[in-house]
């Protein structure tokens, strides 16, 4: 009798590469029903007059043209950009001063100041905002009191342009220095200690150590950051809505990208037009991040060739 | 093996049915538990008073939310589709032109038992209407009225060389122009060191709610913001008192308000019958240096709410209930007493506990007469739709005016444009 022929095993290969489907697909399943289908349907209601509890009327093109021609929208881009750059270059430069203070192996009581430094960042952005607003208050806030000392009188740190957005940028730098200079530090850590070592017996000092060695080495780190960076700011809106309501000021100075979204949301009952904005800051978040790309890509080659 | 198995679960199984049967029964007998959810704002209903009627129903507990203004009532809209509304929803009159639309989401309390129909004719009449549908439902019912008058400190007022008796200091300013004109007189009597008005900005308020017609035109649907003499009249009167320096830039509510207030950096406070309580609540050591006078320009109200019942709500008969009690002569009256939150039924302002009440915070000014004479001469208005957003428009445009950063021509046509663009 001649034996059942066997059935022709499936390669174990293509097994794996099935099992692996399976293994990522909780991702992609939650990523789509709560991620993807929800920046659909956006896009859907950005070509419609939508009230919340009223009328949905289709209107084609009319959000996306006027948003064009909107100049409060520009003004949110200045801003958001203006509160980016005034938080994000000081910090890098704080974070990174910081971060060398702390890869010093000398120093003493390094798990008090790195748990220290992680405080401000567990704080709920909330609690920072309200708190940092009655610092920076006109009349009776304790940053123009300290100020007066110095001799310098009442600043208005609401109503005034660049004073509201070094406030709105302080709050945001309070919270996240503790978090960069974590990253850095690390980094810094896994830079060769013989590199530093080689320098001083060339006769380098400390600060042209930092300068030549630690800088360069942190590249990546430094392209990393400033690409979460300008995502996150570019949706900053707690602080400034915390900190002088849904306008962003009587005259919009510090009304960002993420508030004036808001605002078409929670005053305007204009939920199309809130979707036409949030199409928006995407398409300007792929701009940056796209430029962010290739300017890290040459960094990195220039690392290689170095 | 088997039977005496079944045997085992069907002994389980009758002895399970009867005490379940058992605890239901008593469940029917006291009342089930229930708790109202309530989202408020201001100092709309007072915890003592819900904590009150769990005394009297212990089955009945409460669940307050309290947001600014303009939070609970994004908060509210935005759930209203949803389960997840509240049993009890306060509205301000601000917005009871939008929410007055929402048919599809608020019950009418003219369905309830019993009907609101048979409490109407107790209420404001003009109150009343305000949250009437189209279809004629019944979405909300008032609870208190704002009225208008001013707040001043006597102290202050004596210091600038200014009259304290009330009668004497509310003929000061019979019209806005004399209370700019008296407000010159103060600043230059105290060089400055204190402001006759807190905020310029409540003057517009005031005198929008003391028209005949505020932003809709009469058939509720055609926008008048622009053209309506009173609203440019409300405007420009506004933008003399900036010019005329006679406020500070605080901003109301605020941290800087409140010391403002304690420290006697502002003479009057513009003050419909709820702003007596904030200046209780914020300064309480300024108490017997205020009195209240009656504002220029003559009556007019500002705030007041009603409270509906979201359609959604879980526990409506328990909630209709409650807020029929609330809105009972005794607890109206506690609201006065206490909070400064006027009635809005009618009766309650010949009642002696009302049209007699003195409050010695306010130099024992006769409060309850006051507000029920405001409330009384108020020509009603309507409030359309959008009425929240153009209030606040106009707002921010008198707020660059009085920081200086923009002439009152320019703010004017800014806000106009500003409108227009938000409401399109």
């Amino acid at each position: 009798m001649k034996p059942a022929p066997t059935r022709k095993k499936v390669a174990p290969k293509n097994q794996g590469d099935a099992w692996g489907l399976v293994y990522v697909s909780p991702f992609f399943i939650i990523f789509g029903i709560f991620g993807l289908i929800p920046i659909l349907f956006t896009v859907y209601v950005a070509f419609f007059h939508w009230e919340p509890l009223g009328d949905h009327n289709y209107v084609g093109w009319l959000n996306f043209q006027n948003l064009l021609t909107d100049h409060y929208f520009y003004l949110a881009i200045r801003n958001t950009f203006s509160i980016f750059a005034i938080s994000f270059i000081p910090q890098t430069i704080l974070a990174m001063m910081l971060a060398s203070f702390l890869a010093n192996p000398h120093l003493k009581g390094k798990i008090f100041w790195r748990t220290i430094l992680l405080v401000p960042w567990v704080t709920s952005t909330l609690s920072v905002a309200i708190i940092f607003s009655e610092l920076f208050g006109r009349n009776f806030g304790m940053v123009n009191v300290a100020l007066q000392y110095l001799g310098i009188t009442n600043i208005d740190w609401v109503g005034q342009t660049i004073p509201s957005h070094i406030a709105i940028a302080t709050m945001i730098n309070y919270k996240w220095l503790g978090y960069n200079t974590l990253i850095y530090l690390a980094s810094m850590l896994a830079i060769p200690r013989d590199l530093y070592e080689s320098a001083s017996l060339d006769g380098a000092s400390k600060w042209q150590q930092f300068i030549f060695i630690t800088i360069p080495q942190l590249k990546n780190t430094i392209t990393f950051m400033l690409i979460v960076g300008t995502i996150g700011g570019l949706q900053t809106f707690i602080e400034p809505l915390t900190y002088g309501g849904i306008q962003g000021g009587d005259s919009r100075q510090f009304s960002t990208l993420g508030l004036y979204l808001y605002e078409q949301i929670l005053v305007n009952n204009k939920l199309g037009y809130a979707a036409a904005i949030g199409v928006g800051i995407t398409l300007i978040t792929i701009v940056i991040a796209t430029i962010n790309f290739f300017i890290s890509r040459r960094i990195a080659g220039d690392g290689e060739n170095a | 093996m088997k039977n005496k198995a079944i045997k085992r679960l069907g002994i389980i199984g009758v002895a399970t049915s009867v005490l379940l049967t058992g605890a239901l029964a008593t469940g029917s007998r006291a009342a089930t538990p229930v708790q109202l959810s309530i989202w408020t704002f201001g100092n709309v209903i007072d915890p003592l008073l819900t904590a009150q009627y769990t005394k009297l129903h212990p089955e009945i507990t409460f669940q307050s939310k309290k947001s600014d203004l303009d939070a609970s009532a994004s908060s509210l809209r935005y759930a209203l589709p949803s389960s997840a509304v509240p049993d009890i929803a306060a509205v301000e009159i601000s917005y009871m032109g939008e929410f007055r639309n929402y048919s599809n989401y608020l019950t009418d309390l003219k369905t309830l038992t019993p009907s609101s129909d048979t409490m109407k004719d107790d209420y404001l009449g003009w109150r009343w209407n305000y949250m009437i549908a189209d279809n004629g439902a019944t979405l909300g019912i008032p609870t208190d009225v704002g009225g208008l008058a001013v707040a001043y400190r006597t102290d202050l007022f004596k210091k600038a060389g200014l009259p304290t008796d009330r009668a004497k200091v509310s003929a000061l300013w019979p019209t806005w122009s004399d209370y700019i004109a008296t407000g010159k007189k103060y600043m230059t009597a105290t060089k400055g060191k204190s402001a006759f008005i807190d905020i310029p900005q409540t003057i517009y308020t005031a005198v929008i709610n003391q028209g005949n017609e505020k932003y809709y035109g009469g058939d509720g649907k055609s926008l008048i913001y622009s053209t309506n003499p009173n609203v440019k009249a409300a405007f420009n009167y506004t933008a003399q008192a900036s010019q005329a320096k006679i406020g500070t830039n605080v901003a109301q509510y605020s941290p800087d308000w409140n010391v403002g207030m304690n420290k006697g950096l502002f003479a009057t406070i513009l003050a419909p019958a709820w702003m007596l309580q904030y200046i209780k609540q914020y300064a309480p050591k300024t108490k017997g240096l205020w009195d209240v006078a009656s504002i220029p320009g003559g009556a007019g109200n500002q705030g007041g709410s009603a409270l509906t019942i979201p359609k959604n709500a879980s526990h409506k008969q328990e909630a209709w209930d409650f807020i029929r009690w609330y809105l009972g002569a005794e607890q109206q009256k506690y609201e006065f007493v206490h909070n400064s939150i006027f009635p809005t039924i009618t009766s309650l302002y010949d009642d002696p506990a009302i049209k007699d009440l003195k409050d010695p915070f306010f130099s024992n000014a006769p409060v309850g007469q006051i507000y029920s004479e405001s409330a009384r001469a108020v020509k009603p208005f309507v409030i359309g739709k959008k009425d929240r957003i153009i209030d606040s428009t106009f707002g921010q445009a008198l707020s660059r005016i009085q920081l200086g950063k923009q002439i009152a021509t320019a703010a004017w046509a800014q806000a106009v444009n500003d409108i227009n663009r938000a409401i399109n």
